[in-house]
């Protein structure tokens, strides 16, 4: 499904040039669950949004179901996006002015040639995380718990094929942290393909397969047996 | 996409209250200002508007070259103009207009009214529209007299008035008409005027001495053009026409061409014919633009200051696969949205202060959205189009977020470097522009101030003019004995007469003036204008008598000639008094110098017994003439009677003036007015203008003031966090305050540095048309500017202080 070949990321600022990612080599197939772990800065949430087209690689390859995305212009990989990707976020990210049935329903706007009930989208993915009773209410009502699980309806309300979840529970205590992995692994056994950034060993530990980066380079990637 | 569009506009309501309102609140005054100054706009440029022919329909407008008199063209022309010209051009289609006073009888009252005397075509000519009768026919007969509504009703209680009588004296006597049609009431912006209209017949023609003589100006002649192209060939013969007509009329060697021109000047432009009026119009529709973008400068500084709250946003949508022209869209659908919902706001507010505009300005506006729906809707397109240009970058700036790079951050970018100077670069933009409205503002009331209670050369207060004694119905006995009867009244102080009126300049003339020995010649001799004057009239003034003496019915070389043979019989000298400027445009090396002199006036020979005090009588912006005094013991070519009064109010002196009148003259109405009324309409125009300027000034301030408001609000609120953590390292709400403040009033200085020059221009310009301007006082600018800096000083001051007083604690965990 994915295909990263020789991918490396440089920033440049005026007089210093650092490197997030250096020559990662990485292929990631459908229906894997795969954890990235490393310390901070160690250029985990670059490679997530490199993978997520919101990022690009200064060099290298990125093939997603062997389509070049390097060589796309910004709208295809919007169009990409909305199509094929959900996003997770640690901060969650919803939009404090719209609902969170509004918010979900940002999931299937930039979406074309969708077909069937938005609504009954939306309904399914809200139930599907124990939201719906939210619906009306906006995110700083909510619990951090309540606004993960918001923001895990709006990335699945579209089917995408790809879950990218960037530490979706740095921000939540044990018992909420506990229910979002639960979310995101019964996701994963429906099919869903996730890549998931996270610190938290136990957390990786419920993946299929676990990526070790360190100062951007890949270090390891061991399959897990559940 | 669409609902998502309404939605965040909804939301910005709901959510963001004050930012919402700021935004609304200036967007709509500066529409409101446009709206309302459009209207001013339209209806002074709109006159005659309710003729179909009016696009077609030219003026003529005349021009005189006469030596230190005013060159400006005017609407008007000789009587027999439309006929030369017929002769000469026999394929010309024109009518003319000749207004008149006339008296209307009804029953025993009596009603002074004004009558047009036009030729039979005139009605058809500019389709007027009739509520009664045939446009073709109502005038075939000279026995037949148009009404217009409104007189129809005053006269009959019904507009059903066609083949009722009237009855009627004028010029022709006293005599009883058929009403042969109703005309419409016309809109307010005409100047024309149709009360009532008769045909102008041939024999009223041959008895006006003056219907073929060059220089003279009766009424307004119109001609009709399908063509533009028509008219300026024609205008491009009118020196050759006028040489051909006037001959040696101006003197020998004097081509009329050199002393007069003719216009054809489109009837459109006949209102604003004057270029300071027109100036006036078109600098107040400025103010109006002014104010939009004003507001609309409001507009984008809110919305790219509030562009980092919603990056975020932006950063999920794009993630979500938002592409960035979606995102434009829908940006510009809010703003859109906004100055949809701010037009009507703006709409409303001009709705609801139409009538205070119209009392402050002297106007009579109004919006009518059935005949004018589409002009609204023109205004809603402007309004939209500048808004959705402006609303260009905001919407460019928030879509181009970086996703990764704002969902990374934890602050909310603030539009860069270049935003905060765009930012700060629109303030300075309205503050200057609020500081040159203040520095204009102070300037336009001064100078108007002044003007009204400048030294005139006469005193105008407790002086009532009675213009009754114009009508040639009134007998010269009649004449006597009403000034003796009201100089017996209890409170009156001195009774004149004359026809040199302060505010009215409808019976003086000009002619040339010769010192002996020089040429005499209409391009090279000065010009004066003269008058005929009782006696005691400069002594009922005030005016000041600077050498020599005044009139004294007890010179018998001081009584001015009756007929025209009497004033050119030989060694016939009649004495004149004279003005100061009259002094210096003859020469003379001091008023006393100029005392005893014998010269030649209009063909006659007159002698200078007397130099006054020039006196200012008409429009302030017109330079005051060189006059030349007649005078006649019972003057009896359209005098006005001048009644001198203390001790009373003037409606009761009017009152007992009025009686007298009666007593005297009972078939002739009574019409007076007071020599302030009389020059207020003058100055009238002047302070409306000043007025609906600094409205719009203020209001232009008070933008200002929100827009400064809402980037404070903004900038302030970011530094919550700044001011928490200066807070901690020891410094005092004072230093925080005056940081805060100090940002603010960088732009207002700057601003002030850059309005002094500008407004110095603007207002200089503005005072040379004024013949007795003001001097610029630095004062202006001293308070304009302290002005400016208060206004922002109170609006941020409150900002920095509430800042500024938050605990630091709770400052350093804002987000």
């Amino acid at each position: 499904m994915i295909e990263l070949k020789h991918v490396s990321r440089l920033y440049r600022s005026d007089e210093i040039e650092t490197t997030a990612l250096h020559d990662i080599t990485l292929t990631i197939r459908r229906g894997e669950f795969v954890a990235i772990m490393g310390p901070s800065g160690c250029g985990k949430s670059t490679l997530l949004n490199t993978l997520g087209t919101i990022d690009r690689p200064t060099s290298g390859q990125y093939l997603f179901d062997g389509t070049d995305l390097a060589q796309l212009p910004e709208t295809g990989l919007a169009k990409h996006r909305a199509k094929h990707l959900g996003f997770i976020f640690q901060s969650f990210n919803l939009v404090d002015d719209l609902t969170i049935y509004e918010n979900i329903e940002l999931g299937l706007l930039y979406r074309e040639g969708r077909k069937g009930s938005r609504r009954q989208a939306i309904e399914a993915a809200m139930d599907r995380v124990g939201i719906a009773h939210r619906a009306r209410h906006f995110p700083h009502q909510l619990s951090g718990g309540q606004q993960q699980r918001a923001a895990i309806a709006r990335a699945i309300v579209g089917e995408p094929d790809l879950i990218l979840a960037d530490e979706p529970t740095g921000n939540l205590d044990t018992e909420n942290g506990a229910q979002v992995m639960d979310i995101l692994r019964g996701l994963n056994a429906a099919g869903a393909t996730i890549i998931m950034v996270t610190h938290s060993p136990s957390h990786a530990d419920q993946a299929t397969r676990r990526i070790d980066i360190l100062d951007g380079q890949l270090v390891a990637s061991v399959a897990q047996v559940l | 996409m669409w609902r998502s569009t309404f939605t965040a506009f909804y939301r910005s309501f709901t959510r963001h209250p004050l930012y919402a309102l700021l935004n609304l609140l200036g967007l709509s005054f500066g529409i409101a200002v446009f709206i309302a100054l459009s209207l001013l706009y339209r209806f002074e440029t709109g006159y005659e508007s309710w003729s179909s022919e009016r696009d077609t329909t030219y003026t003529i407008g005349g021009q005189y070259f006469f030596p230190g008199m005013p060159n400006d063209i005017f609407v008007g022309s000789m009587g027999g103009l439309l006929d030369e010209l017929k002769t000469a051009y026999p394929h010309l289609e024109g009518t003319r207009d000749w207004n008149n006073s006339v008296t209307v009888h009804k029953g025993a009252e009596v009603y002074g009214e004004q009558i047009e005397l036009v030729d039979g075509n005139y009605l058809s000519f500019f389709n007027v529209p009739l509520r009664h009768g045939d446009t073709k026919t109502a005038l075939a007969s000279p026995d037949s007299v148009a009404v217009s509504e409104e007189k129809a009703r005053k006269y009959f209680g019904t507009i059903d008035a066609v083949g009722r009588t009237i009855t009627l004296s004028d010029e022709e006597g006293r005599k009883t008409y058929v009403v042969s049609a109703v005309i419409r009431d016309l809109p307010k912006n005409t100047d024309m005027k149709m009360d009532f209209v008769r045909l102008l017949t041939k024999q009223r023609m041959s008895e006006e001495s003056a219907w073929h003589k060059w220089g003279s100006v009766q009424l307004v002649t119109y001609f009709r053009f399908a063509d533009p192209a028509q008219a300026a060939a024609l205008q491009k013969q009118f020196p050759g026409f006028i040489d051909r007509q006037v001959g040696d009329r101006f003197g020998d060697d004097v081509t009329g061409s050199k002393i007069m021109a003719l216009h054809l000047v489109p009837l459109a432009d006949a209102h604003l014919i004057d270029p300071k009026q027109k100036a006036a119009i078109v600098s107040l529709g400025l103010v109006g633009v002014v104010a939009l973008g004003l507001a609309l400068i409001n507009y984008i500084n809110l919305a790219t200051a509030r562009a980092g709250l919603r990056a975020r946003e932006v950063a999920v949508r794009k993630t979500l696969g938002a592409r960035p022209g979606a995102l434009r869209l829908q940006f510009l659908g809010e703003a859109a949205l906004t100055l949809l919902l701010a037009f009507l706001i703006g709409l409303s507010l001009v709705e609801l202060s139409l009538p205070a505009i119209n009392a402050v300005g002297g106007l009579s506006l109004k919006l009518d959205y059935v005949s004018e729906g589409a002009w609204v809707a023109g205004l809603l397109a402007v309004v939209m189009a500048a808004g959705l240009v402006a609303a260009i970058y905001p919407a460019f700036a928030l879509s181009a977020f970086k996703p990764a790079q704002v969902l990374a951050s934890s602050r909310t970018p603030a539009g860069g470097r270049a935003g905060v100077r765009l930012r700060e670069a629109l303030v300075v933009m309205q503050f200057t522009t609020v500081v040159i409205a203040f520095v204009l503002m102070l300037g336009f009331t001064t100078q108007i101030d002044h003007m009204q209670k400048a030294d005139l050369g006469f005193s105008r207060e407790g002086l009532l003019l009675v213009n009754s004694t114009r009508y040639t119905a009134i007998t010269d006995s009649q004449r006597d004995s009403y000034i003796s009867a009201a100089r017996a009244l209890p409170h009156v102080k001195r009774v004149t007469i004359g026809n040199a009126i302060p505010g009215d300049q409808s019976s003086t003339s000009n002619s040339n003036i010769v010192r002996p020995g020089q040429t005499d010649s209409a391009t090279a001799s000065p010009t004066v204008n003269w008058s005929v004057v009782g006696p005691d009239y400069f002594q009922l003034l005030g005016t000041k008598l600077v050498a020599g003496r005044l009139f004294d019915v007890r010179y018998g070389g001081d009584q001015m000639w009756r007929t025209d043979e009497e004033s050119r019989e030989e060694g016939r000298v009649t004495n004149v008094v004279i003005s100061r400027l009259t002094v210096k445009r003859m020469d003379y090396a001091s008023p006393q110098a100029a005392i005893g002199q014998i010269a030649r006036f209009a063909n006659r020979q007159v002698r200078i017994v007397g130099v006054v005090e020039d006196m200012r009588f008409y429009h302030p912006t017109d330079e005051i003439q060189a006059k030349l005094y007649l005078f006649d013991a019972h003057p009896n070519n359209n005098p006005v009677t001048f009644v001198r009064y203390q001790g009373l109010s003037e409606p009761q002196m009017r009152a007992q003036l009025q009686q007298v009148w009666r007593r005297i003259a009972p078939d002739v109405p009574f019409e007076s007015t007071s020599a302030s009324a009389n020059l207020d309409k003058y100055y009238k125009p002047e302070r409306d203008r000043s007025n609906l300027f600094s409205i719009g000034a203020g209001i232009a301030a008070l933008i200002g003031c929100i827009g400064l408001y809402g980037m404070a609000a903004f900038n302030t609120s970011r530094r919550v966090r700044e001011i928490g953590l200066r807070k901690v390292l020891g410094a005092s709400r004072g230093k925080v305050v005056g940081l805060l403040i100090g940002q603010f009033l960088r732009p207002v200085v700057v601003a002030s540095g850059l309005a002094v020059p500008l407004a110095w221009l603007a207002l200089r310009h503005w005072l040379s048309q004024f013949d007795d301007a003001i001097a610029i006082s630095p004062w202006f600018f001293v308070a304009a500017i302290v002005g400016g800096l208060l206004i922002a000083l109170g609006t941020v001051g409150g900002l920095a202080l509430i800042s500024a007083s938050i605990e630091p604690g709770k400052a350093l965990r804002h987000e």
